[in-house]
């Protein structure tokens, strides 16, 4: 046991190749990760080929490191730009963005990176404790479980919205489910809402649609102001010295201690959530965000924000540790990116499952290692690339916008390659812009065409195992208590906007 | 200057030594190029020579006119000539129609990665998913006959048009080479009553209800394999109760979760579970043994005359030159011949079965019959309900939308008073403007190409926002190309060439 932690160390900190691999796949991840349109998959898809020439060690760290890196500064254009940089910053892209129009973007920033490396460090080291024993579990969910999973991170979008705009929260995610059902069904195999369009076939793929959802209509919307005033500023105002940046820090840092249980609390979520196969780093990001919501419900409005966006951030990178539980125990992907890792490890001769632990236990401190040092790296070049976003922001918007516009318009063709996605992006603009001109929220939009399908899938998967009859989704005792929670929550969601109202009504 | 002259020097230049500029460029058969010619002086031609006629005619005058390189700005961007002998000079695309991470796409990109080497020219994966498949297949079929897509087959080309779910079918392509091809076999959970398939077959025989089968969606190949397994041993169709669930790991792990029994999948797919001990594996379907499981024993073995697999392929458009087919075809033969090659699929554990050109057409017009033999059986089209109407979901979401905006409207009337607040001054001209040039793009970037399209929308907006020239055309000149080399060349994305290549 002992010798194969040694062995780890020194095959992970003792060889300077690694070193090298690590820093110039965090640049790689932090690049790839800001860069609207290209998730972490696309980069751990687009270094396979050059995996193959790497040793096992080497290639984990690479792939460790990028997907860390490249989670975190998807945060970066959310937070600038209102443009999520991956899937899994569009929970709280409309929360950042406000805090960005009061100046606070640095700070959010430098919270938002210490929050990532709190909660990869915390997943790794709930992944090196707990990992064979929460592997069981995740292995006691069914299609049914995951349904009642998918309701509930679905009530969650309708959990962060505040008072009165529940109704509005709710009308958005009808929206997105909606979009998600255009397309082939994948269970009936029958084209609906297509008009015959064979483009509209595959669906409307989230990514464009999110980069339009955001980024484009914040475009539109500043388009707007600025007609009626020459300029606004509304980038960061914050002034970012050397000295400033040390302050800032201090202040992450202070805002972490303070509240550890926050942090404690969204590292759980996002590993249970994280290492559930076909759930992820975004879905982790808004139930963390829904929980920390109710959590600090008696805070001030800026403060509570300013919080939840870092417990968020804190979810979706432990849930990155999360995804490696099912991937290293049982073999079976706990996401998109540990499926590429399976792949690349069967390419190399190691099979993950249950044998790697005895056979290669090196192999496995490794990686937990690896996990560890990827977030320390992350720090500088994390903190590196926060100041190089703070300068593309000075620019002046006449110039920023028609850029953003090209990069939002790349960005969505990059990922399929498809002009088909372009004019996605361009609707999903102009109905971003709409919402927000009747102030409905955009992230329930993105969050119903992510679980829409998946949702249906479940739902009829279960139905046809049980044979049509409604009991079969509460049959099993895990289903059950997943049932019940859901209806919980339900109600309460319910009770409080009657609440509201009521309280509403008296006052005027 | 003639211009069979003017493309041989132009292929000169290319292999030029050092000292001299590598950009030359000429016309191809058929795409319209700038022309720089690059000896002694360098001759450059207007770009809007729309064929060799008029490149002839066009030269005439060009001696004097044109002499300047107005070409340095295009330096770095392009380098290539598009003559037949010198096939290809732009990256090629490999269609796959899975998604990044899965088996199909793994070996895509193994072959992109080799075949790079092979024929000297990027070869970049897309990865078009979608609707079980269509959405890929359909993408290569259609796809422009100059050979530079190449795409990556699986058996659903065989199975989707008996489906009824689009019209390509084997004979949509020119098929180049089979790659590999992965047998079914059937896998139950560890604790599992049942040793041999045998046991299996009794099993579902005497079961009173329906046993909740998967291994990926309704209709695919792994559906396909156990319904004809089912029918061939003459087992009622209802003994089983296939899960359309979305994938092989998926279906696996619902395995492990107690929700089905059985799942028909190809070996490398389990095998990370079946070396685990957490699944086992009662037969395989094939003639032979699976060498990456070799204690798995086979139908055949075990009296059951069924054998079924997956394959992967190669193919191209219908209506590719001739010599760029034979170039390709060599490359791929080498690559897939290659000992790296084969060391890869056996770490994977695929099975290599290489059959190239037109053994390979043979190979599908073959499983194509056999496949829809079994796909018309009224049996499977049973198996293909579902409990819910496709429709279910999307008018119960109709429903609570409009409940929703019932309820909303009660208080509609401050949301009202809100938003018209701060709107009087503001102005959706520019928006507009915006958005039609976005429109302006799309229609044209594809014949236009990249790089042109883009200088013209960012030229466009920047002036719509009241840009200094100056500033617009240092931001257009600047940008653009770099954003081109960024996406292009560093991350592998193949931007559209339109007219000028590039």
């Amino acid at each position: 046991m002992s010798d194969a932690l040694l062995q780890a160390f020194a095959e992970v900190l003792g060889r300077p190749d690694i070193w090298a691999i690590v820093l110039a796949s965090a640049c790689y991840g932090i690049f790839v990760g800001a860069v609207p349109g290209l998730t972490a998959t696309m980069a751990v898809a687009l270094f396979v080929p050059i995996a193959y020439w790497m040793d096992p060690v080497g290639a984990l760290a690479a792939i460790v490191t990028m997907v860390a890196c490249a989670i975190f500064s998807g945060d970066l254009p959310t937070v600038y730009l209102r443009i999520p940089g991956t899937p899994a910053s569009a929970a709280y892209a409309d929360d950042a963005y406000r805090l960005t129009r009061q100046g606070k973007a640095q700070r959010l920033l430098c919270l938002a990176l210490t929050s990532s490396i709190a909660g990869g460090i915390i997943g790794a080291v709930l992944l090196m404790v707990l990992g064979s024993q929460l592997a069981r579990v995740a292995r006691l969910f069914s299609v049914t479980e995951y349904f009642w999973l998918y309701l509930l991170g679905l009530s969650c979008a309708v959990l962060v919205a505040s008072g009165g705009s529940r109704v509005k929260a709710v009308l958005s995610l009808v929206l997105g489910l909606l979009l998600s059902t255009v397309g082939l069904s994948a269970v009936h195999i029958e084209p609906r809402f297509t008009f015959g369009i064979p483009a509209l076939y595959q669906g409307i793929s989230f990514i464009p649609a999110m980069i339009g959802l955001f980024g484009l209509a914040e475009v539109f919307s500043n388009l707007c102001v600025m007609s009626a005033a020459a300029e606004s500023v509304t980038g960061d105002s914050e002034v970012a010295a050397t000295g400033e940046r040390w302050s800032l820090l201090e202040d992450a840092r202070q805002r972490l201690t303070r509240h550890k249980g926050g942090v404690g609390r969204s590292s759980l979520l996002g590993v249970l959530i994280g290492m559930l196969p076909g759930a992820g780093a975004d879905i982790a990001a808004w139930v963390a965000l829904a929980a920390s919501r109710r959590a600090r419900a008696d805070q001030d409005d800026d403060e509570q924000m300013m919080q939840s966006v870092a417990d968020a951030t804190t979810a979706n990178s432990a849930a990155l540790a999360g995804g490696w539980i099912p991937t290293l125990v049982f073999g079976i992907p706990g996401d998109s990116v540990t499926a590429i890792v399976i792949g690349v490890l069967l390419m190399k001769n190691v099979t993950p499952g249950p044998v790697i632990f005895a056979e290669q236990p090196a192999l496995v401190y490794s990686i937990y290692l690896i996990f560890i040092l990827a977030n320390v790296v992350m720090f500088p070049i994390g903190l590196l690339a926060i100041r190089l976003g703070a300068r593309i922001v000075r620019i002046p918007r006449q110039i920023l916008l028609p850029l953003i516009v090209l990069f939002c318009i790349t960005g969505s063709y990059a990922l399929n390659s498809s002009m088909f996605d372009v004019t996605t992006m361009l609707v999903m603009g102009v109905l971003g812009f709409l919402l927000s001109r009747s102030e409905m929220p955009a992230g329930p939009v993105v969050l119903g065409l992510v679980l829409g399908g998946p949702l249906e899938e479940r739902l009829i998967q279960s139905l046809s195992a049980s044979e049509g009859s409604l009991a079969g989704l509460i049959s099993r005792p895990l289903s059950l208590a997943l049932a019940l929670l859901t209806a919980a929550v339900f109600c309460g969601i319910v009770l409080a906007e009657v609440r509201d109202r009521r309280s509403g009504r008296q006052t005027t | 200057m003639e211009v069979d002259a003017v493309v041989q020097e132009c292929c000169v230049a290319r292999q030029c030594g050092p000292g001299q500029p590598r950009f030359a460029v000429c016309a191809s058969c058929a795409m319209i190029r700038h022309v720089v010619i690059v000896r002694a002086q360098v001759v450059a031609c207007d770009s809007s020579v729309q064929n060799r006629k008029s490149l002839h005619g066009a030269n005439e005058q060009m001696g004097n006119l044109c002499r300047l390189a107005i070409c340095v700005l295009f330096m770095g961007m392009v380098s290539g000539c598009d003559r037949s002998s010198d096939w290809p000079v732009r990256p090629v695309t490999l269609v796959c129609p899975w998604s990044a991470g899965g088996g199909t796409d793994r070996v895509s990109r193994q072959i992109a990665v080799q075949l790079e080497a092979e024929l000297g020219v990027p070869v970049n994966v897309i990865n078009a998913t979608g609707g079980g498949g269509v959405t890929g297949h359909t993408r290569g079929a259609i796809a422009a006959a100059d050979g530079y897509t190449l795409q990556m087959a699986t058996v659903e080309l065989n199975m989707l048009h008996w489906r009824g779910l689009c019209p390509i079918t084997p004979r949509s392509y020119r098929p180049l080479a089979k790659l590999n091809e992965d047998s079914a076999a059937i896998f139950v959970r560890a604790d599992a009553p049942w040793q041999t398939i045998q046991e299996l077959e009794t099993a579902l025989r005497e079961a009173t209800s329906s046993v909740p089968v998967s291994g990926s969606a309704a209709g695919s190949i792994w559906h396909l394999a156990l319904a004809g397994w089912l029918m061939e041993r003459e087992l009622s169709p209802d003994a089983t109760n296939w899960i359309s669930i979305n994938g092989s790991a998926p279906a696996l792990q619902e395995l492990l979760a107690g929700g089905i029994e059985v799942v028909c999948c190809s070996i490398p797919e389990a095998a990370a579970l079946l070396h685990g001990g957490e699944v086992r594996c009662l037969g395989v379907m094939s003639q032979e043994r699976c060498p990456a499981a070799p204690e798995v024993p086979t139908f055949v073995e075990q009296g059951v005359e069924w054998s079924v697999g997956g394959w992967r392929g190669l193919m191209y458009p219908p209506g590719v030159p001739e010599d760029r087919v034979e170039r390709m075809s060599a490359a791929i033969r080498r690559v897939a011949e290659s000992a790296e090659f084969t060391q890869f699929m056996d770490d994977a554990g695929f099975n290599i079965s290489l059959v190239y050109g037109q053994e390979f057409a043979e190979f599908l017009a073959e499983a194509d019959a056999g496949f829809g033999a079994i796909l018309t059986q009224p049996a499977m089209q049973q198996q293909q309900q579902a409990p819910l109407s496709a429709w279910f979901v999307p008018v119960l979401l109709i429903g609570i939308g409009v409940v929703m905006l019932g309820v909303s409207g009660v208080s509609r009337r401050s949301v009202a008073e809100v938003s018209t607040e701060g709107s009087g001054a503001e102005s959706l001209r520019i928006p507009l403007l915006f958005c039609g040039s976005i429109v302006v793009f799309i229609l044209a970037c594809q014949t236009v190409g990249y790089v042109l399209s883009s200088m013209a929308l960012l030229g466009v907006q920047f002036w719509l926002l009241r840009v200094g020239v100056l500033k617009l055309v240092l931001f257009v000149v600047l940008a653009v190309p770099a954003l081109y080399q960024v996406f292009s060349a560093v991350l592998g994305v193949p931007l559209p060439w339109g007219m000028l290549g590039w």
